[in-house]
């Protein structure tokens, strides 16, 4: 009787341990400070978040098929100091920019996929290349300074409202929304599954391995892209040395979000909740004032403290 | 797999020798100075090494850069090359006070002198010319107390912990707080230098003091550039005073068009030349007056930043 109880509670754990962990740490927060559960910041949170957000749902994709993207600060840079360079006011439709920045994100992915399936090398060496890489050409690209001096149009996709909703919250939703559907409900969502389950299987059984790699790394650099384009919008600047260590940061929201590195395993919505974990402690810190040394320290333990709660479910 | 390995190695060498020829002394009797900055990412850093650069070309010398990248380990290294190539003189602009250090006493060691720009090492160069870092802090702190009348709620944006520039000019800062016992510090928190890391602290310290709030000191203009955005998106900006340092091409217009309050102007250009005609001197043996050249930090506001741009 006891032990069929512990089942059904070990299964609801699996189901939702990371969803429990995060209301854990809301209504801690809610407890801790009257300014974390309030309307306006809950939209804060969710506009700061909606960069890593974008991102991390990018390498969800790459880390299902059991590889990895470190490159994803250095590209978010250098397609940020590639979209403003190409936002001045009165200079270029607001298409070009984005589009360059898109483009841009897109072939630093397709290079990445091509070199990891065609040329044999490990993801992480490959991904590790091209995070100096990238790093280089964003400074290359904007002279080691930062590019400012963007118009309006561009700024509001990173400080504009529509519909009473910031932008990016609105990116960031349509990215969950179009990510989820294609990983869930489409042949090359199952694919990457597969791919990253098994991926001699997954051969045998007629999956083009190398195509379904290659689409996971160009959707992490295109999104990787459009987050450059958010970030370099919200902060009215092309910043070159932008996104030091963000990859880090949307891989442990992958990871608190369930998703195994090992691939096959994980989901968008584990995603979305492991980057909203990492999105309100780092609000409730600052609204907590906790000093910035205590606040390493302390994000340091949730994470891992997350994982182990999930972990314990599974 | 054996002939990839071969290519690899052949461009690896490639690559190895055509750097080894960049870095080669120059033609008979040229005066060859190299130099170790703290990171060429940084903006402030890369207008003194333009400086340094035309500098040297309107001089006829070659000036050999090479980038710690905030490393002092990384720095250390890069002098002993120089050294290693014989250079006449050598420039340090240091990543940290002692860490970089070694650097300064392994030129003296080799009998090559050596020029601090920008900072201190606690092993004292040949030739300095730079500014003292807290002075920045002291002064932009002083128009905060200034403005606020001596009598406020502030919070403090710092630099990432543990770097030269953050220590100093949280101290010089702290040494104009101890003068005025009103002004209170709500909250002090890293933004790592990173105007995104900034703006998000702003609206995060907002939803805690966003009322109560009178100035923010940050200790560069990156981050005062992000929280002068959170508090425009607030709608708070014009209850609240934003101070920072570096006086960034942005930070000027933005003091120009009334937005940031202040800022603090380091002069990269003479410091730059000021290095470079300094190492010259000390290159050919000619004597040289002063062996320390401070230049002043000075404080920057609307009233006359037209002075400051260009």
């Amino acid at each position: 009787m006891s032990s069929l109880k512990a089942n059904a509670l070990s299964a609801f754990l699996i189901k939702y341990g990371i969803l429990i962990a995060f209301l854990v740490i809301c209504i801690l927060l809610s407890i801790a400070t009257p300014f974390f559960f309030t309307s306006q910041n809950i939209l804060i949170v969710l506009r700061q978040v909606s960069i890593n957000g974008i991102l991390a749902i990018g390498v969800t994709f790459v880390i299902i098929t059991g590889g990895i993207d470190l490159s994803l600060g250095s590209v978010l840079a250098l397609t940020g100091v590639v979209a403003a360079g190409f936002a001045h006011p009165d200079t270029y439709p607001l298409i070009v920019p984005i589009g360059l920045a898109l483009m841009t994100g897109l072939i630093i992915g397709a290079a990445n996929g091509f070199i990891i399936t065609l040329g044999k090398v490990a993801p992480f060496i490959v991904t590790l290349g091209m995070m100096t890489i990238a790093r280089g050409l964003a400074l290359v690209w904007s002279g080691g300074r930062p590019v400012t001096n963007l118009s309006p149009a561009f700024n509001y996709i990173g400080g504009g409202d529509f519909l009473f909703i910031p932008v990016p919250i609105l990116l960031f939703l349509l990215v969950i929304i179009l990510s989820g559907v294609t990983l869930k409900y489409t042949r090359i969502g199952r694919y990457i599954y597969a791919v990253g389950g098994n991926e001699e299987a997954a051969r045998a059984s007629g999956i083009r391995v190398n195509r379904v790699k290659l689409f996971a790394y160009i959707l992490c650099g295109l999104l990787a892209g459009l987050a450059g384009v958010v970030l370099a919008a919200r902060i009215n600047t092309g910043q070159p040395n932008a996104g030091i260590a963000y990859e880090l940061d949307a891989i442990a929201a992958v990871v608190i979000g369930g998703t195994s590195l090992m691939g096959g395993r994980g989901s968008i919505m584990g995603t979305v909740i492991g980057v909203l974990i990492i999105g309100v402690i780092n609000n409730g810190l600052d609204l907590l004032n906790v000093s910035s040394y205590y606040q390493q320290i302390v994000k340091g333990v949730i994470i891992i403290g997350a994982v182990l709660l999930d972990r314990r479910g599974g | 797999m054996k002939v990839n390995t071969v290519y690899l190695l052949l461009f690896a060498g490639l690559l190895f020798f055509s750097c080894n020829q960049g870095a080669k002394k120059g033609e008979d009797g040229q005066i060859v100075i190299g130099a170790s900055m703290l990171s060429l990412q940084s903006e402030f850093v890369v207008n003194v090494k333009d400086a340094m650069e035309a500098y040297a070309r309107e001089k006829g010398i070659r000036l050999i850069v090479s980038d710690a990248q905030r490393t002092a380990d990384k720095q250390v290294q890069q002098i002993e090359a120089l050294i290693s190539q014989k250079v006449d003189a050598i420039i340090l602009n240091p990543c940290e006070v002692e860490a970089s250090s070694p650097a300064v006493e392994k030129a003296k060691a080799a009998g090559i002198p050596l020029i601090n720009v920008n900072s201190e090492t606690t092993a004292v160069p040949d030739g300095f010319v730079g500014s003292h870092d807290e002075e920045s802090g002291e002064i932009a702190m002083e128009e905060i107390a200034r403005r606020l009348g001596g009598k406020g709620n502030i919070v403090i944006m710092d630099g990432y912990m543990g770097q030269a520039a953050q220590i100093k000019r949280a101290i010089g800062a702290k040494k104009i707080l101890e003068k005025y016992p009103g002004i209170k510090v709500l909250a002090e928190q890293t933004a790592e230098w990173d105007r995104a890391k900034a703006m998000s602290l702003m609206e995060n310290w907002i939803q805690s003091y966003g009322n109560q709030l009178n100035a923010v000191f940050a200790h560069n203009d990156e981050m005062g550039m992000g929280a002068l955005q959170a508090l425009e998106q607030a709608g708070l900006k014009d209850k609240v005073v934003v101070v920072s340092i570096d006086a960034i091409a942005d930070a000027l217009q933005a003091v120009k068009a009334g937005r940031l309050d202040a800022t603090v102007y380091q002069d990269a250009k003479g410091e730059g030349e000021g290095a470079v005609e300094m190492a010259i001197k000390m290159a050919k043996h000619e004597p040289i007056e002063k062996t320390s050249v401070f230049i002043p930090f000075q404080l920057v506001t609307r009233d006359n930043v037209d002075a400051f741009l260009k």
